[in-house]
């Protein structure tokens, strides 16, 4: 393989990683950037979105779970994963309401540490719910029929499809959050409270209303996040935490509340993932041959920490005045 | 009866005691000033009049209009007839001038007003209304808010209050920080709205400015209503002037 090849090969699957984490970004940015809630239970919404959508898709065994106790052992409405992928997305605004309305609200004027503590709490016991119905162990989700095996691609060869649909949907996803931020009235509205919420309200706008909609938003990406993710990783109770770091250091090297933000910061992320897993230092005749793999996860602190010594605002937030 | 009716309101920031006990009323169609050193609790007086928090009202009575607002929302009694141009503007920086002007409309939206009593039959100036009275706001309406000068973003948060259904137009300080062929112009404006019938509470440190354009006016020190009369009154009254006001 030529180096271009495999250039063009890591950058997209790098394209790939990151368009999970855009996917959680847009939603964990545009909640803290208008809202200022620190909602560090999205990742139970990404865990949620995965576990209803192999629910909806197939039949899977859930033998170590309690369910299995009364006879459940094996669950799943079989009825495959295009359903999952329209019904996830409403299943999950809903509960993202729910979580608007009585894990956020009350929590508002709170510090952040107080909204950090509880929803990571949140978090932690909807992950252990999680393991006691279905069991800790890992499940497979199955790729669409429609989009597994290979697509021989020009430059690259051959490329697994599903990894190009998730690129495809996050890329439709982005432009129909993009277009909604910036050429409605409800964009206007979050843009306007994004900097000054109070003079929003003083203009006459009941700006609870469309935050609402923000958080369901928000969770509804997160839960495509889900479904669309889960066909190419390990899936079990963890990886809702395991998923909210990157997400988090995805706002913010992008900066708070910007959508543009969210998707550079995310497809730099995973770029760098990419090229660190795939890429070793070979210099055979010093007998060197050194994969960066165990790296990948180091090289995302490192793109964060180097980001926010320069541009402590992120590379597209405004400055904000903590105070 | 008096547009707008404040009456023995007690405010607090947290456990200090900022407004004691302070009354007064505001007349329809009168330029009305209320003046008073840095710290006074001018600004205070303005954000329990609009329901922002803080402060909270503990004590007292607002009406407006005939209706008790005290404790509404800022977003009711905003939809009911009382628009805020605050200290220091607090225009949208990052959106355009446009933009800032049309969030004055969207107020008026079904989304926004469904399930809510409040009225949306009289509406403020349109947009090209407030660009025939600030001629530079139209030149300026693609731009981003934040690279007007001071004049200019004046203007657009004035511009802003205008298209709101506006009876009662607050001014919180609308001179600080301009230039003085600026503050002109503002003041010209201030002028002309008071002419067009909108009644106007103008809060100001600045007690010569304000004298000048106001038909009455309070004074307040300490969150307490010191002097309460006719403009005229007050420029004679050397003694509250110095003492109130240090000029």
């Amino acid at each position: 393989m030529s180096l271009l090849t495999e250039t063009a090969r890591v950058l997209l699957n790098g394209l790939q990683t990151g368009a999970i984490y855009v996917l959680l970004a847009m939603g964990l940015s545009i909640i803290l950037g208008t809202l200022k809630f620190v909602n560090f239970a999205h990742g139970a919404l990404y865990l949620l979105g995965l576990y209803a959508g192999i629910l909806i898709s197939q039949s899977t065994d859930f033998s170590q779970g309690q369910l299995a106790e009364y006879g459940l052992g094996t669950l799943g409405l079989d009825w495959g994963f295009l359903a999952a992928l329209l019904l996830v997305p409403f299943i999950v605004f809903v509960l993202g309401i729910a979580m608007e309305r009585f894990v956020a609200r009350p929590f508002y004027d709170r510090p952040d540490t107080d909204q950090i503590l509880f929803t990571f709490g949140l978090a932690i016991v909807v992950q252990q719910v999680v393991r006691i119905l279905f069991g800790g162990n890992s499940v497979n989700f199955t790729q669409p029929g429609w989009a597994s095996g290979a697509v021989a691609l020009p430059l690259v060869g051959g490329f697994p499809q599903w990894r190009l649909w998730v690129i495809g949907i996050t890329t439709l996803l982005v432009a129909i959050v993009y277009a909604l931020i910036e050429f409605t009235d409800f964009g206007l509205v979050v843009r306007a409270g994004t900097q000054d919420a109070e003079m929003v309200q003083l203009l006459g706008i009941r700006i609870t209303r469309p935050y609402i909609a923000v958080f369901g938003i928000g969770a509804a990406l997160a839960g495509v996040a889900g479904v669309v993710g889960g066909p190419l990783s390990v899936v079990n109770p963890t990886v809702g935490t395991d998923i909210l770091v990157p997400a988090f250091i995805t706002v913010v090297i992008g900066g708070l509340g910007s959508v543009r933000g969210a998707v550079v910061g995310g497809l730099l992320l995973g770029i760098t993932e990419s090229f660190l897993i795939q890429w070793s230092l070979v210099i055979p005749s010093l007998g060197i041959d050194y994969g960066f793999a165990p790296w990948s996860q180091v090289g995302i602190y490192a793109i964060a920490a180097i980001i926010l010594l320069v541009r402590p605002q992120g590379l597209f937030g405004s400055e904000v005045d903590v105070s | 009866m008096s547009l707008l009716t404040l009456e023995d309101i007690d405010a607090y920031y947290g456990e200090s005691h900022i407004l004691r006990d302070l009354s007064m009323a505001v007349e329809d169609g009168e330029v009305c000033a209320l003046l008073g050193r840095n710290g006074a609790g001018k600004t205070t007086t303005l954000r329990s009049i609009v329901g922002a928090k803080p402060p909270t009202v503990r004590n007292g009575t607002i009406t407006f209009d005939g209706t008790g607002v005290t404790g509404r929302d800022s977003e009711d009694v905003s939809m009911g007839g009382i628009s805020l141009v605050p200290e220091e503007r607090r225009i949208f920086s990052d959106l355009t001038v446009a933009e800032n002007l049309h969030l004055a409309d969207v107020a008026r939206n079904r989304s926004n007003t469904i399930g809510r009593s409040v009225s949306v039959e009289r509406s403020g100036m349109s947009t090209e209304e407030v660009f025939d009275f600030f001629p530079r706001l139209e030149e300026r309406d693609s731009q981003k808010a934040g690279t007007l000068s001071g004049g200019e973003q004046q203007m657009l948060a004035i511009g802003r209050a205008l298209k709101q259904n506006t009876q009662l137009l607050m001014l919180d300080e609308p001179y600080e920080g301009l230039a003085p062929q600026i503050i002109e112009a503002v003041e010209n404006a201030i002028e002309r709205i008071s002419d067009s019938g909108t009644t106007l509470l103008l809060v100001e440190q600045n007690a010569v400015a304000a004298i000048g354009i106001a038909d009455r006016c309070y004074v307040i020190d300490q969150g307490e209503i010191v002097f309460e009369g006719e403009a005229e009154e007050l420029r004679e009254d050397d003694e509250t002037r110095e003492r109130y006001l240090g000029v």
